[in-house]
């Protein structure tokens, strides 16, 4: 099912000769859950389109429709409702508030929608052991590490359930053990059937992602599929929710990361529960 | 919605106390100002209207000009304040003439003369000097600590003085017997009287507990002949007021040659014309107090300005994360109500504590109520929201992508 279209969407700044076509005559489609990487050099449009599927932007011609409902011509309340409600962004630059906790900042989408103080709390603090912060609730974004402020930019990003995480190059200021923490974090969250767009331009993070678009000069110049996306939709559940027995298994996994760090515990994956056989005549007759 | 802009609000001025206290200290001083005045005014207005009700409802006040603009049926319009201050017109005749009347039980003039008052021990410049009848005390109920009011009749040279000029000319003596030098006439203390709650623009303008009472003939002894009679009491008999008023009319009026350029009013109406004369006072200073609010204000609107241009950057993110242009808008409008409503509580504190002192230190009777203060504070809200209004809506309209760039 589609879950975002975009159907000759242009965006042009400026205007006369001074204008910049930032996106031209994009089509695209995006099904419901899937993790789309987007490449291509600066000034490509990356984040134009980012910001127009985002909400962020208004496209200057063209029709984007998501989940069914056209949103290119909606008012700006009307986007900024939609936007709480059904996307989540990640930034580079992390993007949290300095005078508000890591509690408070994860909490803040959730205020907007009218949530009570304790409640919007609770499923912060929920969120967060989600991404494995829970003990720096209080700290301040100051007080952080660069991965951590990620995480707890992703843990806003899905406080509100949205149906889109929109990430635009999260690992940009991150070393590569942050990257691969936070790439990690955007797979499980893949893995429970969320739908993710992510900017990147380090190739070796389409590994994550079933679908690798590029872009060049505002177009998309190349759309394909990965290895993960080229697995049959069945042989992908399997991989995804395979019984983890091996050392390689155990140690894959935000949770297994956060091993490497003191003080942290392995969290296993749950032990599947094996259904009963049912019992056929052909069994029944062996048994008498 | 309205706690945590609250709370977001409160985190905000605390990051910046030296910056957030400087921009109160407009709204502090505008509200300490307006409160104390209007106070002032309050104390001044009771202390005045205490001592008019003490008169009862059956003596009229005759007082020079036309202070009050009457309708046809003879309901008072409106008050002409500026004739209390013009030269008095009533005279000695004009004190006879109302003797005369027969609806009226008695009348007492009180004339008003600035004298140096002195004795042994002291000397007062520009003391208060009422020439008045020995009705006086029994018309304002005002008793006498030591010795009696002089009578009627007497040749002697009697005087009555206030409480504080016994205080600051003889001390802790009974000046009672003693000799008193006014204006180098020598009058002998007859009494001294109690506390009086009167002031100025009360009966006779006064402050009566320091003043010195003579009788009314010896009053032109002091000015060379002309008196200055500030207002003459009439107390009405058997209670018709409208009686004595249609007579004290005639005969002033026959008196001024059909001049009327007199007032004769009720004790109701007098209460009009002080109120009236207190409270456009009090307005007018308020008024001027009021602009430090204006300036307090526009200080407010200039910091909150500033504070949007620093804090573009999270109101964009605020808006990526789902705030609408209206939530923005009520973040920065609970902000700027937040400062000023703390200016106006610390002023309104500011001001009981120059209540205390004034009470405690000068002669002054300030009145703060609850009203008060509960305007006040509602002022520093309505202050509060009108500046922040421009501020509050320039962060709302700002663009998200713009803003995220830190533009």
């Amino acid at each position: 099912m589609a879950l975002i279209e975009l159907r000759d969407v242009s965006k042009v700044y400026g205007f006369g000769e001074a204008s910049t076509l930032a996106l031209d005559e994009v089509d695209l489609t995006i099904t419901k859950g899937e993790f789309i990487a987007v490449m291509g050099p600066s000034g490509s449009g990356k984040t134009t389109l980012l910001n127009v599927i985002g909400l962020l932007d208004r496209p200057t011609h063209g029709s984007y429709i998501l989940g069914k409902k056209p949103v290119s011509q909606l008012r700006v309340r009307q986007r900024s409702k939609l936007r709480r409600d059904r996307i989540g962004f990640v930034f580079q630059s992390y993007n949290l508030i300095q005078r508000l906790n890591v509690l408070e900042n994860v909490a803040l989408p959730l205020a907007y929608r009218g949530m009570t103080p304790v409640r919007r709390w609770r499923a912060a603090s929920d969120m967060l052991e989600r991404v494995g912060l829970r003990d720096r609730e209080y700290f301040l974004p100051r007080h952080l590490s660069s991965g951590q402020a990620q995480r707890v930019a992703v843990a806003r990003a899905l406080i509100n359930k949205p149906s889109i995480i929109i990430a635009d190059e999260p690992t940009g200021n991150l070393d590569s053990f942050d990257s691969k923490v936070v790439m990690e974090l955007f797979a499980d969250i893949h893995r429970q059937g969320n739908t993710i767009l992510l900017v990147t331009h380090n190739p070796e993070l389409t590994r994550y992602a079933n679908r690798v678009i590029y872009m060049y000069d505002g177009s998309i110049v190349g759309d394909e599929k990965t290895a993960i996306g080229s697995l049959a939709r069945g042989a992908r559940r399997i991989y995804f929710n395979r019984h983890k027995r091996t050392p390689e298994d155990i140690t894959a996994g935000v949770s297994a990361l956060m091993h490497e760090v003191p003080g942290k515990e392995v969290t296993s994956a749950p032990k599947r529960r094996r259904r009963a056989k049912r019992k056929t005549r052909r069994s029944k007759s062996a048994t008498r | 919605m309205f706690s945590g802009n609250f709370k977001a609000a409160v985190s905000s001025l605390r990051a910046s106390k030296w910056r957030s206290l400087l921009t109160m200290m407009g709204i502090i001083i505008g509200i300490t100002l307006v409160v104390t005045i209007v106070s002032l005014g309050e104390g001044l207005k009771r202390q005045v209207t205490g001592q008019i009700n003490q008169l009862g409802s059956d003596v009229l006040t005759v007082r020079s000009g036309k202070l009050v603009s009457r309708d046809k049926k003879g309901q008072v319009q409106s008050v002409n304040i500026l004739s209390l201050f013009d030269s008095s017109t009533l005279t000695a005749k004009d004190v006879a003439a109302l003797r005369a009347v027969r609806s009226a039980e008695s009348v007492t003039p009180m004339a008003f003369v600035t004298s140096t008052v002195s004795s042994s021990s002291g000397e007062l410049n520009n003391a208060y000097v009422l020439g008045t009848s020995p009705t006086l005390p029994d018309l304002l109920h005002q008793q006498i600590a030591y010795g009696s009011f002089f009578t009627a009749g007497s040749n002697q040279k009697f005087a009555v003085i206030g409480p504080n000029i016994a205080h600051k000319l003889y001390g802790a003596l009974n000046p009672v017997a003693h000799t008193i030098n006014i204006s180098g006439q020598s009058y002998i203390i007859s009494g001294v009287l109690k506390e009086s709650p009167g002031g100025l623009l009360s009966v006779g303008q006064t402050d009566f507990n320091s003043a010195v009472f003579i009788p009314f003939e010896h009053a032109a002894n002091l000015t060379g002949g002309s008196v200055n009679i500030v207002q003459i009491l009439l107390k009405s008999k058997a209670g018709d007021t409208g009686a004595t008023i249609r007579d004290a009319r005639r005969v002033l009026l026959a008196n001024h040659k059909d001049r009327e350029d007199f007032s004769v009013l009720k004790q109701e109406e007098l209460l009009d014309v002080v109120n009236s004369v207190v409270n456009r006072l009090t307005g007018f200073v308020s008024a001027i107090a009021a602009i430090s609010l204006l300036v307090g204000g526009i200080g407010i609107m200039s910091i909150m300005l500033a504070s949007v241009s620093e804090r573009t950057r999270e109101i964009g993110i605020r808006k990526a994360i789902g705030a609408s242009n209206r939530q923005i808008l009520n973040q920065f409008l609970v902000e700027g109500l937040v400062l000023t409503l703390s200016g106006g509580l610390v002023g309104v504190i500011i001001s009981l504590l120059i209540f205390v002192i004034l009470r405690l230190y000068t002669d002054l009777n300030p009145a703060i109520t609850p009203a008060i203060m509960i305007s006040a504070v509602l002022v520093a809200v309505v202050v509060g929201v009108i500046f922040s209004i421009a501020p509050a809506l320039k962060a709302a309209r700002k663009d998200p992508i713009q803003a995220l760039r830190g533009d």
